[in-house]
């Protein structure tokens, strides 16, 4: 009963939060300037960015509410690693860092988050479970170098997938509810499993759910890359916390397609803002067009608009729909790996 | 409809993650007992960063092969934003 109250307050709190104070958040931004173009929009609009500091203290609250109500340092460490990914966010929101300084930097996440088990050393299991096979054997050194590289791939994926009115905010809801399906069968069928680490996940459903209501077409607040990579990181640490990675990669699948054609089409790590193609243009008709310059990076959003032009609420939705069945896909690893 | 090759792509990408992923932490890692000599130790090292590597290089070469016939499939009938 107690335990089901704090589940349930570490998806309120969060998410009231966000509602609660991301309108006076967003005024304020607005009377400092903060306002970036709405470049998909013809004419574009001005919408307030970055939201990010927001989204991490709405993030911060409710992950305080479990590591308060439960007594655990498993939020702490989410946290941590999810705080310094805010801050390398936040500074490239406001002074704009290359493109291979941010990946690096955000190495820096997944080793404190690492660092962590020196406080509690069950933060994970360095073994992955496989649907109908089990478990492998524990493998500390490899899972945790993996652990820590999973960080910078995985804030960036979700940095990738920051372009149109409500991409990131639907991406991020969609897979963190796959992976806190995944997370509560490993609890309701593993015994001495934490519950815990179900709570620890529910912010993050919490704080993208209530974003979703300002991000979604046509925007009234972007969360800047503070908010993305934030939401990469905690994405990341809760998988490996919760210890559902496998369900997790296979759910964020259409971001790592995204990640991987983007940075094989232009070789390497590139700032968006620096690409020499633009991988779709706008038409005067106001749909979204892919690109057919040779030279232009194959990202997700290109290949979708290759079998058409759309506009950004359809785009959207398509990216949802590609999203919804790699969710379903993490759904049926997640079901076939823990329901004996 | 217009989305069916893409999920096709994606779940060939989820099928090779699930079984690369299970190759990797079942066969490559547990490869062999740790030799007490450098040189054999050095060559298991490299041993499991090749097979480690050419699992990747796999990953890589399906998905660029996919996408390749895809965008090629597509791009001669793409619609052009009428300027």
């Amino acid at each position: 009963m107690v335990d089901g109250c704090l589940l349930l307050l570490s998806f309120v709190v969060p998410f009231l939060a966000v509602l609660v104070g991301l309108p006076p958040f967003l005024r304020f931004l607005t009377r400092k300037g903060k306002v970036s173009n709405d470049v998909h929009k013809s004419p574009p609009t001005k919408v307030p960015e970055p939201a990010g500091p927001l989204l991490f203290a709405a993030a911060l609250t409710g992950e305080a509410v479990v590591a308060i109500g439960f007594g655990t340092w498993i939020p702490v460490a989410i946290m941590i690693g999810a705080g310094i990914a805010f801050v390398i966010g936040l500074f490239d929101d406001l002074y704009v860092l290359g493109g291979k300084a941010k990946p690096l930097l955000l190495l820096l996440a997944g080793i404190a988050f690492i660092a962590m088990v020196g406080f509690r050393p069950d933060l994970y299991q360095p073994v992955l479970t496989f649907p109908l096979l089990g478990d492998t054997a524990p493998h500390f050194i490899i899972y945790t170098a993996l652990a820590v590289v999973a960080f910078p791939v995985v804030t960036n994926a979700f940095n990738m997938m920051d372009a149109f009115n409500g991409e990131i905010s639907w991406f991020t809801l969609l897979t963190s509810i796959a992976m806190l399906l995944g997370v509560s069968l490993h609890a309701a069928f593993t015994s001495g499993f934490d519950i815990a680490r179900v709570g620890a996940t529910a912010p993050l459903v919490a704080v993208a759910g209530g974003f979703l209501i300002f991000n979604r077409y046509p925007s009234k607040a972007f969360d800047g890359d503070s908010g993305s990579l934030m939401f990469g990181a905690m994405f990341a640490g809760l998988s490996i916390t919760g210890g559902v990675e496998l369900a997790a990669m296979v759910a964020i699948v259409p971001a790592i397609l995204n990640s991987f054609y983007t940075l094989s089409s232009v070789r390497g790590f590139v700032e968006r803002r620096k690409m020499a193609a633009r991988p779709t243009s706008i038409g005067s008709d106001g749909l979204l067009y892919a690109s057919t310059e040779p030279g232009a990076p194959n990202t997700l959003i290109r290949l979708i608009l290759l079998a058409g032009a759309l506009n950004e609420k359809d785009l959207v939705k398509s990216l949802v729909y590609l999203t919804l069945v790699a969710c379903i896909f993490s759904a049926a690893i997640s079901i076939l790996t823990w329901v004996p | 409809m217009r989305l069916a090759p893409l999920f096709g792509i994606e779940a060939a990408a989820f099928l090779l993650i699930v079984a690369e992923t299970y190759l990797l932490f079942n066969f490559v890692i547990p490869i062999g007992t740790i030799p007490h000599s450098l040189t054999g130790y050095t060559g298991l090292a490299l041993l499991k960063l090749g097979s480690i590597i050419a699992l990747a290089a796999l990953w890589f070469v399906v998905m660029i092969g996919l996408t390749r016939l895809y965008v090629r499939a597509k791009i001669r009938t793409a619609p052009r934003p009428s300027s």
